[in-house]
């Protein structure tokens, strides 16, 4: 009956197997053309500026921090910046954020627009500089309108107002301009900025924050502090508030407006020349000139001698002509671009920053907990990480036809418990794809043997179960710093949290770090040892009083001194495999110092003389066996022979 | 019992002169300790020629502190000698077992902890160190390890202060063989001949049948692999008490390997042969040439492994197979590829073995 049911059950399915229709129609309509607002487009296009869900509040304490950091770093004013971030109603899962600095502020009468309207930047420049071109600051306005019925608050106090202005402020979004609910000039009393300038935001937004997202903001907020170690950074959240000090009072030359070099020129770059020399009856070769680095007037004339045109006035060409200058530019060599507008950390700054490390650690309080059963309120507190030996090195590239330089440092042991990697692109923390980072490549790409150990070594030595990865290098206490420095950093996707592998970028970063390797590895070459001495050492603490128990119990001996003398020995004995140095010598010179000396061991007084000792040390070099009652016995001796059974 | 106590004096001389030596080693001289311990093992056994057993050889194993690996095996043997010395104080006896736990603990601190002892290998190991060190057996300082050695026949043993008399219910039981072997003295031996198999289940099959009272002889098995009680029990027979001993193990290499453990000694207690080899005990069975000749049918035989094979190979080059009976006996093995058990002579009925194949072997020989 069996069968014939299967084959009832397959002809059922069969059956079924209708073919699809496609019944699902297209419908055609009338295209319909519109402009939009630059606000509306960001704002519906928020992933472009890393606005995504997830992310908003990540991006909202990255945005604040950076325009602070430049606001300062513009003017040479050493960094304080108050940065917090809390929870206004939970329900509603509304956060504000508030973030004050010391920096230049914004003149009052171009502050709403500077705050709340997209593309409006003083960063359009070729420059290297930290901001996302002016859309982060203006993305926080437009998504607390968008979200909330809150204005943003701001206050400002600008060199060149002079006095402190308090604006509440809103986004129109659909026309990309502010709409200024409350502006105001404080009296002096009545101001929140303490200092000559400054700026002050207070901002409420609408976003869920994930642990991970958690634990993204403190890393971003410690690796800031990494590499503005002259920055005073205070970071309060629902959790508590830390503070990261001023480690150093050095800041980095602030990076200058550049001119674009000639290979990289194209025609909208040279209009643009032109159009700057506009009514001023410039010719070309000046326009040429004064417009592009590398440029004399000699290769100006020349680059428009070859692109086969008079040198006329510079508003004389049309497109046709102007495409030859470009053509030829790029095939004609010219000295490498400038590298001294960009600003990079640092020896001194970075080092400053690796020597002092701080992490921000989430601890459970026990106290609080109390005993009423509900969970206790997370704490914050930071930590610094001092490490035993920092190094630095950098390399000066061009990239793309834009000057690079890229920095490593190298931070080993200490309080440096596990590997870690840092990235930073012109001093901006990149938290996320590390897995995808040329810097990631190049650290499984450098043998870690520059370091003097072989990857056995490590793993032998540095045996770590809560390491993530069982590669040799993550095994170390090692912490390597990557910085990229460069008016356009190559990155590998729009999220701009990963740098590719662009030209010999990473050639550069190899060098770099084997640099750093050799540096370190005297020092961990002798860690190793000390390690394995101590190993060693420990093992002798460890059994020496066992020996000397076993001993003493079964002859009268003094166990402390021979204790004493065993571990004397042992110490000795360790330091002498270390150093190299034959132990026999210092052996025999110990010996006869004590030739005086005598022992009791089971109250017999046991005495040296020289030759003694001299016939001990012959036996302990040639002599195969101790002439001793050790000696060997080839059969059990005699005595248990003559023993007979009756 | 004075005279034992001046045996544990000697040993307990000999521990306290190791403690010694060590202690001027370190607190005079200056010098990491070494013990040099007699090498045990297949490249340090030497065949004797005139002794016709297997001896030590002259190599030793220095143990030293001053190699980091060595540490806590020097401090494993000098623990183990206190152990001794402790146990021979208290007038106390242990087994092998028994000075594992009393030695057992743990070194390192909080963070870093270790086991003493990595089990019960190690401390057997120290075990043996000391009787190389000392010279004495363990026996002699009262570690013993667990009987299995058995005993049937007209034999009087006093263990302690007891009479035991082996052939009382010899047709139905065996005594153990004591380990303590100091405290067992042979009181009276009435037998003809001692025979020595390798299994127990095969004693019992041959005292079960009346063999012992028939022939007059001692039954004796180590069940498998001999402990030195055993060894030392047959060795005294033949020696004080002139007794031929004749040993039947399974037709194989490793059967054969058992029967030499009597006659020839060991590798592993190549030491100590002059107390526990017997070498004028004949190895009369089962030979390979047997299981043709008393038609064992071929569902009894089993194949030899490779292992077996090597074993043969290895056995044919030894010294002390060049006999031409045996060299034929092994060609044959290597040939056929089939060893047997001395169990299968039951196929041919449960009182053949001892009705009919031993008493011909036995009378072959000249024993009865």
């Amino acid at each position: 009956m069996k069968p014939k049911a299967t084959a009832e059950v397959v002809a059922t399915q069969k059956s079924q197997n209708v073919p699809l229709s496609q019944s699902q129609a297209v419908h055609r309509g009338k295209v319909k053309y519109e402009k939009k607002a630059e606000s509306e487009f960001f704002v519906d296009n928020s992933a472009l500026a890393g606005f995504t869900g997830e992310r908003i509040l990540y991006m909202a304490v990255r945005e604040l921090i950076e325009n602070s950091l430049d606001s300062c770093e513009s003017s040479h004013i050493l960094p304080r910046i108050s940065l917090s971030l809390k929870t206004l109603e939970a329900a509603n899962d509304l956060w504000m954020i508030t973030c004050e600095d010391n920096g230049i502020g914004i003149p009052a009468d171009k502050l709403p627009i500077a705050v709340c309207s997209f593309l409006t930047s003083g960063k359009y420049v070729e420059k290297q500089q930290r901001g996302l071109f002016g859309v982060g600051l203006k993305m926080i306005a437009a998504f607390s309108t968008k979200d909330t019925d809150h204005p943003l608050k701001v206050w400002s106090k600008s060199s060149e107002d002079g006095s402190e202005h308090y604006f509440e402020l809103r986004t129109d979004i659909s026309t990309n301009r502010p709409i200024v609910l409350i502006k105001k000039q404080l009296k002096e009393s009545e101001g929140k900025i303490s200092g000559e300038s400054g700026f002050r935001i207070e901002a409420i937004l609408r976003a869920r924050l994930s642990p991970i997202t958690k634990g993204k903001i403190y890393d971003y907020i410690s690796q800031t502090s990494v590499v503005n170690p002259y920055a005073v950074l205070e970071f309060e959240t629902d959790e508590g508030k830390v503070v990261f000090e001023r480690r150093t009072s050095v800041m980095s030359e602030p990076a200058k407006e550049v001119l674009p070099h000639p290979a990289d020129m194209d025609l909208k770059t040279l209009k643009k020349a032109i159009m700057n020399f506009m009514n001023q009856k410039t010719t070309l070769q000046g326009v040429l000139s004064e417009s592009f680095q590398k440029m004399s007037g000699e290769k100006a004339k020349e680059i428009i001698a070859n692109a086969g045109l008079e040198n006329k006035l510079a508003d004389k060409y049309n497109e046709h002509e102007l495409i030859k200058v470009v053509n030829i530019c790029k095939q004609t060599k010219f000295h490498m671009p400038n590298t001294d507008h960009l600003s990079p950390i640092g020896e001194e700054i970075l080092t400053a920053g690796m020597t002092s490390v701080y992490t921000i650690i989430t601890s459970r309080s026990e106290e609080a907990s109390g005993g009423n059963g509900e969970p206790s309120q997370p704490q914050i507190s930071v930590k610094v990480l001092k490490p035993s030996l920092t190094g630095y090195s950098s390399r000066t590239c061009v990239i793309n036809n834009r000057p690079t330089i890229v920095e490593c440092g190298i931070a080993y042991g200490g309080d440096i418990s596990s590997f870690k990697l840092y990235r930073f692109a012109n001093k901006i923390p990149l938290l996320y794809d590390e897995g995808s980072d040329v810097a990631r490549e190049v650290v499984s790409e450098v043998e870690i043997n520059k370091m003097g150990i072989s990857k056995k070594e490590v793993k032998e030595q540095f045996a770590n179960p809560d390491a993530k990865s069982d590669r040799a290098v993550e095994l170390l206490p090692l912490h390597i710093f990557f910085h990229i420095c460069s008016t356009k950093i190559p990155y590998k996707t729009a999220g701009k949290e990963s740098i590719a592998s662009e030209g010999e970028l990473k050639r550069y970063m190899k060098a770099c770090l084997s640099d750093l390797y050799r540096k370190v590895s005297a020092q961990i070459r002798k860690e190793l040892r000390m390690k394995e001495a101590q190993s060693r050492l420990n093992l002798y603490k460890y059994y020496i009083p066992l020996i000397v128990g076993a001993i003493s119990e079964s002859v009268s001996v003094d166990p402390k001194k021979l204790e004493e003398t065993f571990t004397e020995l042992a110490e000795k004995h360790v330091a002498g495999e270390i150093t190299g140095q034959p132990l026999k010598e210092k052996e025999d010179e110990i010996t006869g110092q004590r030739l005086e000396k005598e022992v009791e061991i089971d109250g017999e007084i046991i005495k040296r003389d020289k030759n003694q000792i001299a016939i001990n040390a012959a036996r302990r070099k040639g002599a195969k066996s101790k002439p001793k009652n050790k000696s060997v016995q080839t059969t059990l001796d005699a005595v248990m022979q003559k023993k007979k059974v009756k | 019992m004075p005279v034992t106590d001046k045996r544990h004096q000697e040993v307990v001389k000999k521990i306290k002169q190791i403690m010694k030596d060590v202690s001027t080693d370190l607190m005079l001289e200056r010098t990491m300790p070494v013990l040099d311990v007699p090498k045990v093992g297949y490249d340090n056994t030497v065949w004797s020629e005139e002794k016709k057993m297997l001896t030590i050889g002259d190599k030793v194993v220095k143990i030293s502190p001053d190699s980091t690996k060595k540490i806590p095996t020097f401090t494993q043997y000098l623990v183990m000698a206190n152990a001794v010395r402790r146990l021979l104080d208290e007038e106390m006896e242990s087994t092998i077992r028994g000075m594992y736990y009393a030695t057992l603990s743990t070194v390192g601190d909080e963070k870093n902890k270790q086991k003493f002892w990595r089990g019960q290998d190690d401390s057997d190991d120290a075990i043996k160190a000391i009787e190389l060190l000392t010279g004495v057996p363990r026996e002699e300082f009262s570690v013993t390890s667990k009987p299995k050695g058995m005993i049937s026949g007209p034999i009087t043993l006093r263990v302690g202060g007891d009479i035991i008399d082996c052939n009382l219910g010899s047709r139905a039981t065996s005594q153990l063989i004591p380990t303590n072997i100091r405290d067992v003295e042979i009181v009276n031996v009435n037998a003809d001949f001692v025979m020595v198999v390798e299994k127990d289940t095969v004693l019992n099959n041959i005292r079960k049948s009346g063999f012992i009272q028939k022939y007059n002889a001692i039954l004796m098995t180590g069940s498998g692999e001999p402990d030195r009680a055993t060894r030392m029990m047959v060795r005294t027979l033949n020696e004080e008490w002139k007794k031929p001993v004749v040993v039947f193990a399974d037709a194989d290499p490793w059967g054969l390997g058992i029967a030499l453990r009597y006659k020839i000694g060991s590798e592993s207690l190549s030491y100590d042969s002059d107390r526990l080899v017997t070498p004028n005990a004949m190895v009369l069975g089962m030979m390979f040439s047997d299981i043709y000749q008393y038609q064992i049918p071929e569902v009894a035989r089993l194949a030899a492994s490779e292992e077996d094979i090597n074993r043969a190979l290895d056995m044919k080059k030894k010294p002390w197979f060049q006999d031409k009976q045996w060299q034929k006996e092994l060609d044959l093995f290597l040939k056929r590829k089939e060893k047997c058990e001395l169990d299968a002579f039951f196929k041919h009925g449960f009182k053949y073995l001892a009705e009919v194949y031993l008493p011909q072997k036995l009378r072959q020989a000249g024993v009865i």
